[in-house]
């Protein structure tokens, strides 16, 4: 079944207008959102609306990166987040494995607690949550952050990574029994190795949770050492008014980080990389 | 000469114990204000009290304006309180509820403290539980320019200001003569921008006994016809029923809305965003035949203290430094404030015309905040702005809507 | 013997945190739902049965936020498998260079990397009366006036739907890619071979090779979804008219806003219960796939 040359071609074109249609949805609002980062407060609500006018400037990147506290704000941050998708990626692939390949008694009964845990409004959980790590001794401390975001992360990373170890045929693993390797080495040897997209999704997914999550970050720090960027973000929300043009420096500086590491990860995503190993 | 040394060991260790636990006492302050003020000018002040009173440390908690009542909240049920908290009228009422502020008239009374001097005191049940430091009245803000060129004078009575209005709007160029945030995010707008026209003409939403009087109450329903009829005259700026604070001054400051309500806070923002704004201020404008003193909406930062705190004295000071003249008249003046100790002189009132012409009319007129210490006053003006915005799309008569707001505040209050 | 013991080793890391952090809050919430007088009272509490959950149950503004929540939710699942799914075949496409469909993959996440409050004001901007999208419409001759999207009743709903799909879809997007990496190519070959064609070959290989995937993420998604409460609160505040009112909203409001804390705690039982109700269905998917 090989198209002709114009079959090719035709299906080339097509699939290039998809593409810039498609990233004119996702990009056209952020590139807006980058533009109103060098415009003055005054421009960012100016009508006609232009993407690049008179009042273009570094000011409110100045602004952002000149204040020490920000810094703070993105080193905090990127801790938190790490340690997070760390202890999430591993902690799940072994929860997944356990639910991917072993029927036990309470397999249901946890799969539901697991959902269960997650269903709960966070909003409404916040003041006896917030009880707890008091109580535990653990309020404005790193761990309480990196101890939360597990909790709201796991229940995701868990149910994403059974789903993943589903889509892989069991012979493999099997083959590596019969071979004499414990379920452990079938584990890290085998399904891990494969399931490298899938392990960076969810971990892309937790990174991203971890770094944009506002509520317990604020609740469950009290001085601004401990704080993250999220929280830097709504300091500038007033009382009376914003500050729009930082808000967006301060968010499009958040984000190239983010965007730079997805890069480094976006290898995983290439196809036929993996693909090639499950010949099952 | 044993007994000598270790009589001079006790003696030191006495010593260092007493200096120890005498500069031990550090209190954290929770407010919203700090982001607020110009970079570091909050802590200048706090070094001051800091230097006056040797032994007391302050920490600044500082947090957005907007989460800041959850996070009291909060942590008042935690017992993680801050000593000393930033309050706003609409949120004495329920931490009271909930016990987490302590009698400021028992601290006043502890310090032997004269109370004249104050502005004003948020009491409920006979006791006093925040001291507003800084207030903020709402005038109305009007762009000089387009009165101009529109050949107007700014409105004094409700009729003028809708004729005013109406005159200034021109759609085909997105102008409008005046904006209504209704935001249900933010319902404040029904206290500034709704409420406030009725105590402007004297009227109020409550009862002798400070229970809610909003079915059958004329002066409120002339209000909100007067109100509506803008609506249907087209000269409010369109988003209305999701516009907030900020979206409205920033419609004001590119020129497409020629008046608002708004508040003095914003005289350094508004220069700052526009230099060529040419804008003045005047009170809002009355009903026909009204020339009593005209009731001011106005926001304050207020202060408490925490019922938790085992530094209740140590805390009043901290409260009687900022409410003191010198004190609160460098707050007021970092903060453009009107300030809440009445001897005290912010500097920009002799030196700013417009603050001069502010000061004139807060002097004419009364504060007037009728939502300041209701019980869930975020709530009350959510349940008023909701049936309002039903009244506006013409749903429903005005007399149901006071009754829907009526039962809903009924339930609220009790 | 060992082997029984295997699986709940594996889980005891992920036992262990969620019992230590989760239990009591969630039992503590749960229990007040049943009493009156808690947080923001000092009274002490009162047993009230199942008082609370009558009151949220016959309110009629319950019946609303619970009807506008499943609008939300339903269609917001639906379009962002649909948008994932179909985004995540084009950077896979093979016609088209890795260097350029890297580039592709890094704008189609951009949604993603920022916080929700940002989100919500970015998209305030956008839509704003007098904002781009009013302006580009209007250029465009579109539309005639400005359209009021987040405070006229008929389109709010729409608009915050849309936000939200517009915020969420690379979730699907990235899981979708590396699902596809794991669908081994032979499958495709002996698809070719057997005379299909790129439909029959997506009908009949992606799709229920990627199906597992599918279902983690729509019951992921749809928790998600009813939980979204930041998008919705920072652009319309359950506004105008309650025509975006949800049950985040509307719980919110209850806690922080009326302060009535046990009906809030009502409200998030619930929730739970609705979510726990769309969790046994995957469980007993889960179990098929098994057998």
């Amino acid at each position: 079944m090989v198209g002709s040359r114009a079959h090719i071609r035709r299906a080339k074109i097509l699939t290039w207008v998809a593409l810039l249609l498609g990233a004119g949805f996702a990009g056209l609002p952020v590139l807006w959102m980058v533009a109103s980062s060098f415009k003055s407060n005054l421009e960012i609500f100016a009508y006609p609306p232009a993407l690049i006018d008179d009042s273009f400037s570094f000011e409110a990147y100045l602004a952002v990166l000149g204040d020490p506290a920000q810094l703070r704000f993105f080193f905090n941050s990127y801790l938190v987040a790490i340690f997070v998708t760390i202890c999430t990626v591993v902690t799940s692939i072994l929860a997944g494995y356990s639910f991917s390949r072993y029927d036990f008694r309470f397999k249901r009964v946890f799969t539901l607690l697991i959902i269960g845990v997650q269903s709960v409004p966070p909003i409404t959980l916040m003041i006896p949550y917030f009880g707890l790590i008091v109580w535990l001794g653990l309020y404005n401390s790193y761990a309480a952050l990196v101890l939360t975001y597990m909790v709201f992360t796991l229940s995701y990373a868990i149910i994403m990574m059974t789903g993943y170890f589903n889509t892989l045929p069991r012979d493999l693993d099997e083959a590596v029994m019969i071979d004499g390797g414990g379920s452990f080495v079938t584990l890290w040897r085998i399904l891990v190795p494969i399931s490298l997209p899938g392990i960076v999704s969810v971990g892309v997914y937790t990174f991203m949770l971890a770094w944009n999550e506002f509520l317990f970050a604020l609740t469950l720090t009290r001085t601004n050492d401990m704080r993250t960027v999220p929280i830097g973000i709504h300091l500038l929300m007033g009382q009376h008014s914003f500050e729009w043009n930082q808000m967006m420096a301060l968010s499009v500086l958040g984000s190239l980080p983010v965007l730079i590491l997805f890069l480094l990860f976006q290898r995983y995503f290439i196809a036929g990389m993996s693909a090639g190993s499950i010949k099952g | 000469m044993k007994r000598y040394l270790l009589a001079v060991l006790m003696i030191l260790l006495l010593v260092a114990a007493g200096a120890a636990s005498a500069e031990d006492v550090t209190l954290e302050f929770q407010q919203w204000w700090e982001p607020e003020l110009p970079e570091g000018s909050f802590r200048a002040i706090l070094d001051e009290f800091e230097a006056a009173n040797p032994g007391i440390k302050v920490e600044t908690i500082s947090g957005p304006y907007l989460t800041t009542k959850d996070q009291i909240i909060a942590s008042a049920a935690t017992g993680t309180m801050a000593d000393v908290v930033g309050l706003d009228g609409a949120w004495v009422n329920v931490l009271w509820k909930q016990g987490a502020l302590a009698s400021l008239s028992q601290a006043m009374m502890d310090a032997d403290y004269d109370d004249s001097e104050l502005a004003a005191q948020i009491r409920l049940a006979g006791q006093t539980y925040m001291i507003p430091i800084a207030n903020f009245i709402y005038p109305v803000f009007v762009n000089l320019d387009m009165l101009a060129e529109a050949g107007i004078e700014p409105p004094t009575t409700r009729a003028e200001f809708a004729a005013a209005a109406i005159a200034l709007t021109d759609p085909d160029n997105n102008v409008y003569g005046w904006a209504q945030p209704l935001s249900l995010e933010q319902p404040n707008g029904i206290q500034n921008d709704t409420m406030s026209w009725l105590w402007a003409s004297g009227g109020s939403m409550l009862d002798e006994m400070g229970q809610p009087h909003l079915a059958g109450n004329e002066a409120l329903s002339d209000t909100l016809e007067f109100l509506k009829s803008l609506h249907d005259a087209g000269v409010v700026a369109p988003g209305s029923f999701s516009m907030k604070e900020n979206e409205k001054v920033e419609e004001f400051v590119n020129e497409r809305v020629a008046m608002i309500v708004n508040t003095l806070a914003h005289f350094t923002l508004i220069r700052e965003r526009n230099p060529d704004l040419n804008f003045d201020i005047t009170a809002l404008p009355a009903a026909e035949g009204y020339d009593g003193p005209r009731g001011l909406p106005y926001a304050s930062w207020g202060i408490g203290i925490s019922s938790n705190t085992e530094h209740q004295a140590e805390a009043w000071k901290l409260i009687d430094f900022l409410t003191s003249v010198e004190g609160n008249s460098k707050l007021t003046s970092i903060a453009n404030a009107f300030p809440g100790n009445v001897n005290a002189t912010p500097d920009f009132i002799t030196t700013d015309p417009l603050f001069e012409t502010a000061f004139e009319i807060f002097q004419e007129g009364y504060l007037a905040n009728e939502f300041t210490g209701l019980p869930a006053a975020e709530e009350l003006m959510r349940q008023m702005a909701e049936p309002f915005q039903f009244y506006l799309e013409g749903d429903i008569e005005v007399d149901e809507l006071l009754e829907l707001a009526q039962a809903e505040w009924e339930d609220i209050f009790e | 013997m060992k082997r029984k013991f295997l699986p709940y080793a594996y889980l005891s890391p992920t036992l262990a945190l969620l019992a230590a952090l989760t239990i009591v809050p969630i039992v503590t919430v749960f229990l007040y739902s049943l009493v009156d007088n808690v947080i923001i009272n000092q009274n002490p509490p009162v047993f009230v049965g199942l008082d609370n959950y009558a009151e949220v149950l016959t309110n009629r503004k319950f019946r609303g936020a619970l009807s506008n929540t499943f609008y939300f939710a339903i269609v917001s699942v639906i379009a962002h498998f649909i948008i994932g799914l179909s985004f995540a075949l084009l950077l896979n496409t093979r016609l088209i260079g890795n260097k350029t469909k890297a580039l592709f993959r890094v704008i189609y996440i951009l949604p993603w990397v920022f916080t929700a409050s940002i989100i919500a004001i970015l998209w305030r901007l956008l839509l704003n009366p007098h904002g781009v999208i009013n302006f580009v419409l209007f250029e465009l001759g579109i539309t005639q006036e400005k359209l009021e999207w987040l405070s006229d009743r008929d389109l709010a709903l729409n608009a915050v739907t849309f936000i939200n799909i517009w915020a969420g879809y690379p979730f699907y997007m990235v899981s979708f890619l590396a699902g596809l990496q794991g669908i081994p190519d032979d499958l495709y070959e002996a698809g070719r071979v057997d005379g299909g064609n790129s439909w029959q070959l997506f009908r009949f290989i992606t799709l229920p090779q990627l199906k597992p995937i599918i279902i983690s993420l729509a019951l992921l998604d749809f928790i998600w979804t009813i939980h979204q409460f930041t998008l919705i609160w920072m652009t319309t505040g359950g506004g105008p008219m309650r025509s975006t009112e949800v049950l985040s909203t509307y719980t919110y409001k209850a806690a922080f806003s009326s302060h009535e804390y046990s009906i809030a705690s009502t409200l998030a039982m619930i929730i739970l219960a609705i979510c726990t109700f769309v969790g046994v269905f995957y469980v007993r998917n889960q179990r098929m796939a098994d057998e």
